[in-house]
Formats: structure tokens, C-alpha cells, sequence
């Protein structure tokens, strides 16, 4: 059990409290996937099957959104553009999924306001390493 | 890994029924972007999870396919029937893939190479694009193994970075993971703090590395900014130490979050039925248990029970509703074989959809795909006409099937309708009459007369076939749906087409039932078909003339009495009672000694001796260790009917309740049934 204090110099909150990753794919396999590593390396992992079901379950505290490009309803693009537009949602970190390594989908989605992406298909390692450096 | 790789092989099983039905939606809509957006989907993921999970084979196939949506999406290729066909050949290919992934045998490669080779000459360009390569690093690969060297990097994130998520400071934590780092913050760009816009950041910095790691691994750190950022890295030769600048601490504290949300999770059937059966159990033994609190007189053990009793009914209703699934898996199946043997067939067919979302247990489905196939390959193969001859008929060419579903009471109808050219009534019954199953002078209805493709023996022989147009293996449909303790009807509108009902009962394992006793004999009747209870004394008997009609709140309604109809042999009560049910046939009574009152019950098979019982559809046992028939009251009615019209008419038809009879082996059941007067 650790113990919380919270005088100055000590812990900062936000680094004793899990994490919590939003992972959003039309593909229950990857969605798993995520979530196994995720979870494993002590994130709080919740999921969403589409743009549009993550949009939703943002009204809580998510410290990074790991989105899938292609998705029915509402896709990666416009999920990217849904958060950015939304004020509540300012500055969270969004990594894309992408089985396209065509520059062109990368890019849009960048200009929507990604701020990362990774290349499908990819490893637990190399998954984790990106959200290291996103969010620690 | 195991874990996943099972779960991708279920997902893409899914995904490819998903895309069949997209496929063949697009073969009947050629301009809806919206489908072909879902058949690239399915491929797209297919595709890129096939990859993650190490199916690579799967993967470098599906990628073809997807780039041929890609090209349909963007309007670059239209959509023909040889590119429909050849796609449901792919996906049938990557089905055989994903089975030889289960160990079964390997698919054929050169299948596969045979489909890509048609696909390239459909699509109409030399198949330029490369699958992609296989994990492409991106992330830092950390050579840390190189002579230590310094770099000077100088850093400047666009000024949006902090809106798009870039946090700067883990940009320089990752590379002060990397070796000795020593940082200058620039803060030269900085406005004045009346114009700052603090969501935008205005710093540079300059740092000095001491690294074993690459240029690349450097830069790798940048990756996801380095198109829109100033950043330079650039090697120095013994340095000149920068002065150590303390890092700016922008912190952000977010508020905890332990909120995990899980939609579903996949538990393989065989476990459900587990649960179901030890459910099953529970409910007997809880039968038991409410028994002895019964003739205990004890308040303690009897609440006890009604505490266990209630807990019972709610997990059994849980428990069963796991098992519900829709229909639509089932019903979009038959898109694939309605076009398949349409093809073969020469006849244009179209399969429409109603009530997929119906649910049903899931040993229901299963049981029940043979039986549909039969009835649709029926319909096609005899019913539904070439379209030149629908032409002739004044019919639109393209004929269609319909399938539905919908609830009723306890039950779930299933209809396969098609707007084929009916049943030929006279040729069935002209056979009927060579295989005496009728006599020449029978009276019979049109409807009686269709019925009559159900009845055993009819159907097997091949030559009706020519002749009626319809009938091969309706009995073999017919015993299937009744082992799923269901029942079939046909309706045929001359020139119009012929509607296949099939009646299923939702659930298979445990009915709500009423119990009812009869001399000593138990019966359970189906809670759900159930409209009420009255008594019956000796006086109304006498007001009804000795003819078997209650008077319900002034409405006569007709009676069975189950002590005559499976001949109990004790005396009759003073008073009966007779629970009125709703049946096929209209509200019909039946006459017991006494009703006991609700019952959970779980249904057992009577075994093969009584397999041809059609008035009792199993048993089941009670707290007392008793066995109780289930019966079947449309059954029932309709065999009592029969039974009546038998002793009015001796020019009969050689019906099922003579069938049970012969075949019966219980004391109560055997025999012939006595004639029941209505």
C-alpha cells in the first residue's frame, strides 16, 4: 500500500494514480490487445467501438485517446476532430492507429490535431513506448 | 499472445459473415457508398489485426482485396458481378485460412494466387503497391551500443503542440532516459504576459546530449513532431557545457480515474450450457425444497424456501437470457445461399429480411439453419418460377424470399415466404390418394390438402417432386423443427407463392408451467398459452347436455377432459376445474381434477419410445420425485379434433394421434384415445 502525501516536494498526484487510456476500434482483437498491455503496465484501460461511443465516454477523466482510423459511425479523422473541438478534452494526447502507412491519411490526421500515431501492426513493446512518451 | 490470436479468429469470422452480407447488399445496390464503406471495413480490419497477430498469410490477402475497395470507395472501379464473385470466393478463402489457423487442413495457396491474379485483371493495373512490410519500428530502437558522443539539439515545438497533446517535457525526459542531458531553456519568443495565450507555447530549447544512442535514435524521439517543429541535431566535437538551465515545471493534475467499462466478454457456449443445466438441477432440487417446506408446518423453513424460490426464478431467467441471441447472424447466412443458387439455378431472387433482431436461444438457432436451408433451397428450386416465366405470369422477373421472425406468446414464428407459383392442389392430392394417405371421397379442404406435404411418407418420394413442384424432405424439416419441440405450417396461394411457418418455442430447457393433477397422475401446461381457471360442477355439465362446453363469464368454450382423453381410471371429483388456454385453434378448455398452481419447469426428453408423441412434448420431475407429462395443448386440441371428426366421418385421414397411439409405451398413453365429443 502506498501511502499518499502530498506535501510539497513530494509524489505528484497525478503519478500515484493510475492512468486512464481511452481505446477506440471497430476490432475487438486490437481493442483487447490494448487493453491487456495497457492494463498490465498499470493504465486504466476503457474502451470504445467507435468514434462515436468514445465521444461519449469522454465526458470522464482520460489522459490519452488510442483511436483506430478507419471505424463506422464517426472514424479516427473525426473523432480527432470531435476532441479537439471540444474544450473539455483541451491538450489530451491522441495516437492513431494506422494500417496505412500512405503519408496522406497520417497527415489529415495530424492536421485534425493527432498527436502521435503508430503503424499497424505493431508490438506490445512498441505500443507501450508510445505511451511512455506521451504520457509517462 | 495465445489469448488474442483466438479472439482475432473469432472477430474475423464475424467480420467476413459482415462482408459477405455487404457484398451481396451490393450486388442489389451498386451505387450505395455506404456498403461498400463496410465491406472495406471488414477487410481494413481483417487486414490490419491480422498482422498484429501474426497471420500474416491472412493479412497479405486481405490487403489486396482492401486496395480494390479502397479503389471502389474512391470511385476509381465499379462495382460488377464478377468483382461480387470473386470477392465472396476471397472471403470463403480467407475462411479456409482462418480454419487451417485451428490446426484443421492448410488452404490451398494456389487458390489464393488464382484470386489475386483474377483481381488484378478486374481492377486493371499492374498490381503496383507492396503489402506492408511487416512491424515497422518506430520507436526509438535504443542503440545504445555506439561510442558515446554529444550532440546539440535545439528544439521548438509549433506553437499548437500543447493543444495536440505534445507535452515537450516527456520529449526531454525520453532523452535524458537516453544519457547525461543538460538543457537551456530559450525563452526569447516569449510576448509580453498581457498577450501570452497560455495554452500556446512560445520556448525553445538548446541541449546537450551524452549519448552511446544515433542520430536517428535522436531524432526518434521527435518523430511525432518533427514535421511541424523547429529541431535540429547535430554531433560536437569536445564541448563547451551549456549553462544547466532548470526545466519549467508545467504540471497538469488530473483528477483520479478508476473507471473500467468492459461492453462484453466471450465465453464459449459450452459453458453456458453448463450454467444451464446445473440451473436445471437447482430448480428441481428447489422443487424438492419447496415440497418439504410444504408439509413442514414450519414458518422458518417455509420462508426460507420462498426466499430460494424467488432467488431460483431470477437466476434461471438470467441464465436463459445469456443464451438469447438475435437472428440475424442466421438470417444473413441465407444471402449467400439465395445468390448462390440463384446463380446456379437461373433465377433472379431476392432475399428480404424482417424481424432479424428476434431472439432466440442459442441451441434454437443452431438447430434450426438446416431446416431454413431446406425450406429456402424448397422455394427456389421448385416454388419460384424462371423469369420468363414469371414474365408470362405478369410477374416482376425477379422473384423474392422473405424471411421473418417475429414473437408470439411463448413462441417465435419464422416464416419463409415466397412469391413463387404455389402448390399444385390436385397433384398433391392425387398422390396423396395413390399413397393412401386419403381416400378417393375424402372431403378435405385446400389447407387440409396442402398439410398434407408434411405428413410422413408423402414427401420422400423423389417422383412428387416433378409433379407437385414442392415436397422433397418437408418431413425431414417437419421432425426437425419438432425435436426443437415446434411446429410447422404451410400456407399456398395458388400462383401467388407458399408461406412456411415454423412455431419455436423460445427457451428448450425451462418453460414456466401450470401444474395440474388428474387422479393421481401429474400434467404441466405451458404457463404462457394459459388465459385462466374456472370450476366445473356437476350442474354445468348437466346445463351443457352432456356436451363437453363450459360457460365462461357467458362465452361457451370447448372442453377436453384429460381423464378421458389419456384414461384415468379413478373416480371423478364432485367438482373439476378447467383451465382455459389460448391455442392455435382457438380458446379451448381443459378439464382436470385439480390445478396446483405454477411450476418452474424443467423440461426432459421423453427418449427415443416416445419420439412420436406429438400431445406430450417431455416431462419433468417433481419435488416429490414424481414425473409430470408436458403437455402440448395445440397438440392436443388438434388431436382431439381429428378424433372427433374420425367417429363423425369414418372416410378419415390417417392421422397423427392413431400414429402416437401405436407407438405409445406408457400405461396412460397407450392405446387408442377415446373419442372426445366437442
Amino acid at each position: 500500500m502506498q501511502v499518499l502525501t502530498l506535501s510539497p516536494g513530494s509524489m505528484r498526484l497525478e503519478e500515484v494514480l493510475s492512468k486512464v487510456i481511452l481505446t477506440v476500434d471497430d476490432s475487438a482483437s486490437v481493442r483487447q490487445m490494448v487493453k491487456f498491455t495497457l492494463s498490465d503496465a498499470g493504465y486504466t484501460v476503457i474502451e470504445a467501438v467507435d468514434g462515436k461511443d468514445a465521444l461519449t465516454k469522454l465526458t470522464g477523466p482520460v489522459n490519452l485517446v488510442i483511436t483506430d482510423l478507419n471505424m463506422p459511425n464517426l472514424d479516427g479523422i473525426g473523432l480527432i476532430r470531435g476532441v479537439r473541438a471540444n474544450p473539455a478534452c483541451k491538450g489530451i494526447p491522441i495516437v492513431m492507429l494506422t494500417t496505412e502507412s500512405q503519408e496522406s491519411r497520417k497527415q489529415e490526421g495530424r492536421q485534425a490535431g493527432a498527436t502521435g500515431w503508430i503503424v499497424k501492426p505493431f508490438t506490445t513493446q512498441q505500443l507501450l513506448a508510445v505511451v511512455k512518451r506521451l504520457i509517462g | 499472445m495465445i489469448d488474442h490470436r483466438q479472439a482475432f479468429l473469432d472477430e474475423a469470422r464475424e467480420l467476413l459473415v459482415e462482408l459477405e452480407s455487404a457484398l451481396l447488399e451490393m450486388d442489389q445496390n451498386r451505387g450505395d457508398a455506404e456498403i461498400v464503406a463496410r465491406a472495406f471495413r471488414a477487410l481494413h480490419t481483417i487486414k490490419g489485426s491480422g498482422a498484429m497477430f501474426g497471420f500474416d498469410d491472412i493479412s497479405g490477402f486481405a490487403h489486396h482485396l482492401e486496395s480494390a475497395f479502397d479503389q471502389l470507395r474512391k470511385g476509381q472501379l465499379t462495382v460488377t458481378t464478377d468483382l461480387i464473385n470473386l470477392s465472396l470466393g476471397a472471403a470463403d478463402q480467407i475462411k479456409k485460412m482462418l480454419d487451417a489457423a485451428t490446426g484443421q487442413e492448410a488452404a490451398d495457396t494456389s487458390r489464393s494466387e488464382a484470386i489475386l491474379t483474377e483481381l488484378r485483371f478486374l481492377r486493371g493495373a499492374p498490381d503496383a503497391e507492396r503489402p506492408p512490410s511487416p512491424a515497422r519500428t518506430e520507436t526509438a530502437p535504443a542503440a545504445e551500443g555506439g561510442p558515446v558522443r554529444e550532440w546539440r539539439i535545439r528544439f521548438r515545438p509549433a506553437p499548437e503542440a500543447l493543444l495536440n497533446g505534445t507535452n515537450p517535457l516527456r520529449l526531454l525526459g525520453e532523452l535524458r532516459e537516453m544519457g547525461e542531458l543538460r538543457v537551456q531553456v530559450d525563452t526569447a519568443a516569449l510576448p509580453p504576459l498581457t498577450e501570452k495565450d497560455p495554452e500556446r507555447c512560445h520556448l525553445a530549447w538548446d541541449m546537450l546530449l551524452e549519448t552511446g544512442a544515433d542520430a536517428a535514435a535522436i531524432r526518434d524521439v521527435f518523430i511525432f513532431v518533427e514535421n511541424d517543429c523547429e529541431l535540429s541535431i547535430q554531433p560536437v566535437e569536445p564541448a563547451s557545457p551549456a549553462a544547466q538551465a532548470p526545466v519549467p515545471a508545467a504540471s497538469e493534475v488530473r483528477r483520479p480515474a478508476a473507471n473500467s467499462n468492459t461492453s462484453s466478454i466471450r465465453v464459449s457456449a459450452e459453458k453456458l450450457d453448463q450454467l444451464v443445466n446445473l440451473v436445471g438441477e437447482l430448480v428441481t432440487v428447489q422443487a424438492r425444497l419447496g415440497a418439504v417446506a410444504g408439509r413442514r408446518d414450519d414458518p422458518e423453513v417455509r420462508a426460507v424456501s420462498e426466499e430460494v424460490d424467488r432467488l431460483t426464478s431470477s437466476l434461471r431467467e438470467n441464465s436463459m437470457s445469456i443464451r438469447m441471441l438475435p437472428l440475424r447472424a442466421t438470417f444473413e447466412r441465407f444471402r449467400r445461399l439465395v445468390h448462390d443458387l440463384g446463380q446456379e439455378l437461373h433465377k433472379q431472387v431476392e432475399l428480404t429480411v424482417e424481424g432479424a433482431e428476434t431472439e432466440l436461444d442459442k441451441t434454437v438457432i443452431d438447430q434450426l439453419n438446416d431446416p431454413l436451408v431446406h425450406l429456402i433451397r424448397n422455394s427456389m428450386d421448385h416454388g419460384i418460377e424462371t423469369p420468363e416465366a414469371r414474365v408470362a405470369a405478369g410477374k416482376s422477373p425477379t422473384a423474392t424470399v422473405h424471411l421473418s421472425a417475429q414473437h408470439s406468446g411463448a413462441n417465435v414464428l419464422i416464416r419463409v415466404r415466397d412469391d413463387g407459383r404455389g402448390l399444385d392442389v390436385e397433384a398433391v392430392r392425387a398422390r396423396a390418394i395413390e399413397q393412401g394417405l386419403i381416400h378417393a371421397g375424402s372431403q378435405l379442404s385446400e389447407a387440409e390438402i396442402v398439410s398434407l406435404i408434411l405428413a410422413p411418407g408423402f414427401s420422400t418420394a423423389r417422383a412428387v417432386t416433378d409433379v407437385s413442384g414442392r415436397g422433397v424432405g418437408m418431413d425431414v424439416v417437419r421432425r426437425n423443427v419438432e425435436a426443437l419441440r415446434g411446429s410447422l405450417e404451410v400456407a399456398s396461394i395458388p400462383g401467388a407463392g407458399v408461406t412456411v411457418t415454423l412455431r419455436l418455442p423460445l427457451t428448450l430447457a425451462i418453460i414456466d408451467g401450470l401444474l395440474v393433477r388428474v387422479g393421481e397422475a401429474y400434467f404441466v401446461l405451458p404457463l404462457a398459452n394459459s388465459l385462466e381457471c374456472v370450476e366445473l360442477t356437476g350442474r354445468d355439465i348437466e346445463a351443457a347436455h352432456g356436451n363437453h362446453l363450459a360457460n365462461v363469464r357467458g362465452q361457451l368454450v370447448p372442453y377436453i377432459r384429460l381423464r378421458e382423453y389419456f384414461r384415468v381410471t379413478e373416480e371423478r371429483p364432485e367438482r373439476e376445474q378447467v383451465m382455459v388456454v389460448e391455442t392455435d385453434q382457438g380458446r379451448y378448455g381443459f378439464a382436470v381434477d385439480q390445478v396446483l398452481g405454477d411450476h418452474q419447469t424443467v423440461i426432459k426428453n421423453l427418449g427415443r419410445v416416445y419420439r412420436n408423441t406429438s400431445v406430450v412434448s417431455g416431462a419433468t420431475i417433481l419435488g416429490n420425485g414424481t414425473v409430470a407429462l408436458i403437455l402440448d395443448p395445440n397438440r392436443l386440441v388438434q388431436s382431439a379434433i381429428r378424433s372427433a371428426l374420425r367417429t363423425k366421418s369414418s372416410g378419415a385421414i390417417q392421422s397423427q394421434d392413431a400414429n402416437d397411439g401405436a407407438k405409445n409405451g406408457t400405461q396412460r398413453l397407450q392405446g387408442e384415445k377415446r373419442e372426445v365429443v366437442l
